[in-house]
């Protein structure tokens, strides 16, 4: 989450009047940045990782586990510190392990019971830095365990097992039902109270014209009910219109029904954003990026309960989506259009829908046929010397309203700030987010890959992220090709939901990722490297090549197996053979190979299925757990003692057979 | 005669440097592939309707998409005027490993070293590398047993002694003098041959490249040494026997059994070059853009020697 601005925030009816100025605003805030930033050259990798945390309240004698919703006070003493630590007086100075590295920083986010940390300052690509990555997510995990209540810990679930439940699983108690949420399972200080989330969720739920809703399926145990009707769902409650939801079926059959935005956007993510080079090298990742999304997130599956029921998806992306889906009857077509201006397949939170790189392998039949696009706001961006390809690509997340807008901030255009353009950028919560340079800094263009789960443990965590980092560099050393029609990408984000995808489902993916190769004589159109630094748009001719097969001959489904370690067929090579070729060429030491072969090792395991998901593994450990009735019912127990056993886990990580070593270790020993 | 192979830059051929397989296997495979690839793609421009060649027989010797100089034969041709390098000089880390193979005399050695490091610098067009790792024959790295062989008798039985070693190391001080090379390294030693070297150098290596059948067991002593003489302990998966001759004659031999139609079927077959091949060298040359970790250009050249009169080994 960015910057928190305070002002006075508009409520719906309000906001909505005021949406196109902002979108219009927002667009040439955009052109000027764009315009000032085209040019930025050779900027460095560098790197970030953002990491979420639970902050839970462990009742050893009640054996109850809840969230607790102590975000501020937890930040506000961790600002104390981190001013003490900039004043070099600070009692947890960076000594040590840490010497040298800028101590972390924490923020917040949408949950009250939520923590978010990055490095103190970016990683680059010197393979020092990545042996930080893990001891530095640890140490930001004892910092900020450091700032809690004795009783506190900051686990890295994606969601709490037992978020909206009947019992008191927050920590203080507030009954639910307020009026920004409405939501009849979670009260409203279950967000974070700062103006801009409230206003966000109402906001939300007030376009929509309803709560919104999350329907999963449960997962069916031998004892669970069939047809298996939500419990908790109450239909009596009479507080606010909305409460007609359930009355009117808003809660499904053999499903796990969630009302409010805090079961989604409560979720914990693994996310990862680069610098690019300029801002061609940022539009080839953005792309070659995306088909990615869907892989990875089967492969960190990490979800497989909500609101204490076992469900039959593994993921957290299609809740998060649900739990902001801000679109009306008419946009989701269920209305005839009236008054919106049309038809919208996706949600906010979504898979991304373009593709923008100027890169001359992008063919037509790659893009969505479907695509939404503010056809006013890309002549604009196009007029104002915009290419294209960028031109839909932000003309697309422009189709979406302002959700929050602050009175203030309308009184005048500065096309200095972004925060206009901001507001509809950072609303878009895609897979991937192309991200301009901000105003003012030395920022680059940046490219985020978002898509992945939390893990439990650090050294998960660091695995994931570092593979994605390298893949990126042999993306670029061996010029990669993934690029699949992006609709397909769609469809694999969907597969990934499924119980044990990882492993029972097959994936859209290139069957062959090399370039073409070009004949040396035909190169030097092409200045040796097929579209090297340039930033010009004149590169898009293809040098002669053969003409193309069809676009259906060029891509097939695989397991993760396959994509992740190469199908036996040879046809594709995989994901981990190509990084190591990459690390072969290039000079790492002894010690930086051995953590990043424990890394890769995992990532081969997971998808062999030698290991586990977190998904898997919180299954099982609530199948053998003593209480449970085979009934799809997580407890309070079981809850407790799976947060128990994940604590233990972030510390012990499974070594010599200690608990979680089906994920982390592969055996006993 | 002298025939000089090449692979071009293999980042942007992609296929052959990728190989399923445990990381654990060393392997030629890369450098095979892409002098194999890299034929054949040169073959291909030649061989378009337009050239109307093909059917093996009439095809003239060499064949025109190699280029015949007064010193050598370049197998493909090389125009060295194209660009190397997209960005300066000083955005790049520029690592060469040559290779020294067996059998080859020591003093050819100086003349080798020069030769394919100007090969590279021509290729890339910069003045200087910044490492050089050179590979002895007969140095075998084990990590289960650290007291390596003092009795490296190369395979067809010419001693790699320790005074060659030394001249070869004065060879690439010279080189290191001279500005060509800014750091030196060795690839493969133990501890101890280390310390027998580190007397002898004015120019200490910076470097020690080992293949390690799991990178995870080092030995102790070896880093300990490392790092109280500031060795950078680095890792590669290059093979041992890089080129061999039997290889060679593979790559080179005619193409009904894929090979580039270089060399005649038998020594004394007339479709192409006579004699026996005795590959010399091979050098590995790889740049990479420093602060984004990119491989932009990596390839290889080789050098062998061909006739019934090779150079007599002395």
């Amino acid at each position: 989450m960015g910057l928190l601005a305070l002002g006075t925030a508009l409520e719906w009816p309000e906001a909505k009047k005021k949406a196109g100025q902002v979108r219009q605003w927002g667009i040439e805030q955009l052109l000027a940045n764009w315009r000032r930033a085209r040019g930025k050259e050779r900027d460095a990798l560098l790197w970030g990782d953002e990491v979420e945390y639970l902050v839970v309240a462990l009742d050893d004698a009640a054996k109850k586990s809840r969230l607790s919703l102590a975000q501020a006070d937890i930040l506000k003493s961790l600002a104390r510190d981190e001013a003490l630590w900039k004043s070099g007086s600070g009692k947890n100075s960076a000594t040590g392990d840490h010497a040298g590295e800028e101590p972390p920083h924490f923020h917040p986010e949408f949950g009250r019971f939520m923590l978010e940390a990055t490095p103190g300052q970016p990683w680059g690509i010197g393979f020092k830095d990545l042996l930080k990555v893990e001891s530095n997510m640890k140490w930001r995990r004892e910092v900020a365990k450091a700032h809690m209540a004795p009783n506190e810990v900051p686990i890295t679930l994606t969601t709490f097992p037992r978020l909206g439940t009947k019992d008191d699983y927050i920590q203080p108690y507030y009954p639910p039902s307020g009026p920004a949420l409405r939501s009849q399972f979670v009260p409203d200080e279950i967000a974070n109270p700062h103006i801009r989330f409230p206003t966000l969720a109402a906001n939300i739920r007030s376009r929509r014209g309803r709560k919104v809703e999350l329907n999963v399926p449960v997962f069916h145990d031998t004892n669970t009910p069939r047809p298996f009707k939500d419990p908790t769902v109450n239909y009596d409650l009479h507080n606010w219109p909305e409460d007609d939801d359930v009355r009117n079926g808003a809660a499904k059959d053999d499903h796990v029904y969630m009302d409010a935005m805090a079961f989604g956007m409560g979720s914990c993510c693994l996310q990862i954003t680069f610098q690019a080079k300029n801002m061609t090298e940022g539009r080839r990742l953005y792309d070659q990026l995306s088909p990615l999304g869907p892989i990875l997130l089967a492969l960190t599956a990490a979800t497989p309960i909500y609101k204490g029921f076992l469900v039959d998806t593994d993921v957290r992306w299609n809740q998060i989506g649900n739990a902001v889906d801000d679109r009306t009857p008419e946009e989701l077509g269920e209305a005839p259009l009236k008054n919106d201006r049309w038809r919208i397949p996706k949600s906010r939170y979504a898979s991304n829908s373009t593709y923008i790189s100027q890169d001359p392998r992008l063919r037509k039949e790659y893009f969505d046929p479907d695509l939404v696009v503010d056809e006013d706001i890309k002549k604009r961006l196009m007029d104002g010397g915009m290419d294209d390809l960028l031109a839909t690509h932000f003309a697309h997340l422009f189709i979406r309203d302002p959700l929050v807008i602050f009175s203030e901030d309308l009184e005048e255009l500065d096309l200095n700030k972004s925060d206009h353009f901001e507001n509809l950028q950072s609303t878009n919560w895609q897979h991937m987010r192309f991200k301009p340079p901000p105003p003012d800094s030395d920022i680059g263009w940046r490219v985020e890959f978002r898509s992945m789960e939390i893990q439990i443990t650090d050294f998960e965590n660091a695995a994931f992220s570092i593979f994605i980092v390298l893949i990126t560099r042999a993306i670029l050393s061996f010029d990669l090709n993934f690029y699949i029609p992006i609709q397909r990408t769609t469809e694999n984000m969907e597969t990934a939901h499924a119980r044990n995808a990882v492993l029972d489902r097959k994936f859209w993916f290139r069957k062959d990722p090399f370039p073409r190769r070009v004949p040396r004589s035909a190169q030097q159109s092409t200045n040796g490297s097929t579209f090297s630094s340039t930033t010009s748009s004149a590169v898009n001719t293809p040098p002669p090549s053969p003409p193309l097969g069809p676009v259906e001959t060029e891509f097939d489904l695989m397991t993760i197996d396959d994509i992740v370690n190469g199908c036996a067929d040879g046809s594709f090579p995989g994901l981990i053979p190509l990084v190591e070729s990459y690390l072969n060429s290039v000079n790492v030491d002894v010690e930086t190979r051995c953590f990043l072969a424990s890394y890769l090792d995992l990532i081969r395991k997971r998808a062999d299925g030698t290991l586990w998901t977190g998904a898997r593994w919180m299954r099982e450990f609530v199948a053998k757990h003593p209480s449970y009735k085979k009934d799809s019912v997580v407890s309070e127990e079981i809850t407790y003692d799976l947060v128990k056993a994940v604590e233990e886990m972030t510390v012990k990580e499974g070594k010599k057979g200690s608990v979680g070593w089906e994920l982390l270790r592969g055996k006993k020993v | 005669m002298k025939l000089i192979l090449s692979s071009s830059n293999i980042m942007q051929a992609g296929r052959q440097s990728v190989i399923r397989q445990p990381l654990t296997q060393k392997s030629n495979v890369e450098l095979i592939n892409s002098l194999r690839s890299n034929f054949l793609a040169s073959q291909q421009i030649e061989t378009s309707p337009a050239n109307g060649t093909a059917n093996g027989q009439a095809v003239s010797h060499p064949p025109s998409w190699t280029l015949q100089t007064e010193d050598a034969l370049y197998i493909p041709a090389i125009d060295f005027s194209h660009p190397g390098l997209s960005e300066e000089r000083d955005q790049y880390d520029i690592t060469v490993k040559l290779f020294y193979l067996p059998g080859i005399p020591i003093s050819r050695r100086c003349a080798h070293t020069r030769e394919a490091i100007d090969l590279v610098l021509k290729e890339l067009h910069v003045k200087s590398i910044d490492l050089l790792i050179v590979s002895f024959p007969g140095i075998l790295f084990d990590a289960d047993d650290d007291s390596e062989e003092e009795d490296n008798e190369m395979s067809n039985g010419e001693p790699d002694d320790f005074d060659s070693l030394v001249q070869t190391w004065q060879v690439l001080e010279s080189l290191h003098e001279q500005g060509v090379i800014a750091q030196l390294g060795v690839a493969e030693f133990g501890s101890e041959r280390l310390a027998r070297l580190l007397p002898h150098t004015k120019v200490k290596p910076s470097v020690d490249q080992i293949n390690l059948k799991d990178c995870c067991v080092v030995p102790k002593n070896l880093i300990l040494y490392a790092k109280q003489e500031q060795i950078q302990l680095l890792t590669h998966n290059d093979c041992h026997d890089i080129l061999p001759v039997g290889t060679t004659r593979e790559l080179l031999g005619p193409a009904e059994k894929s090979g580039a139609g270089i060399l005649a079927s038998s020594p004394d077959a007339n479709d192409g070059i006579q004699g026996d091949i005795e590959p010399q060298w091979v050098v590995k040359y790889t740049a990479v853009v420093k602060d984004r970790g990119v491989v932009e250009n990596k390839g290889y050249f080789a050098s062998a020697d061909v006739g019934s009169c090779l150079k007599d080994r002395s």
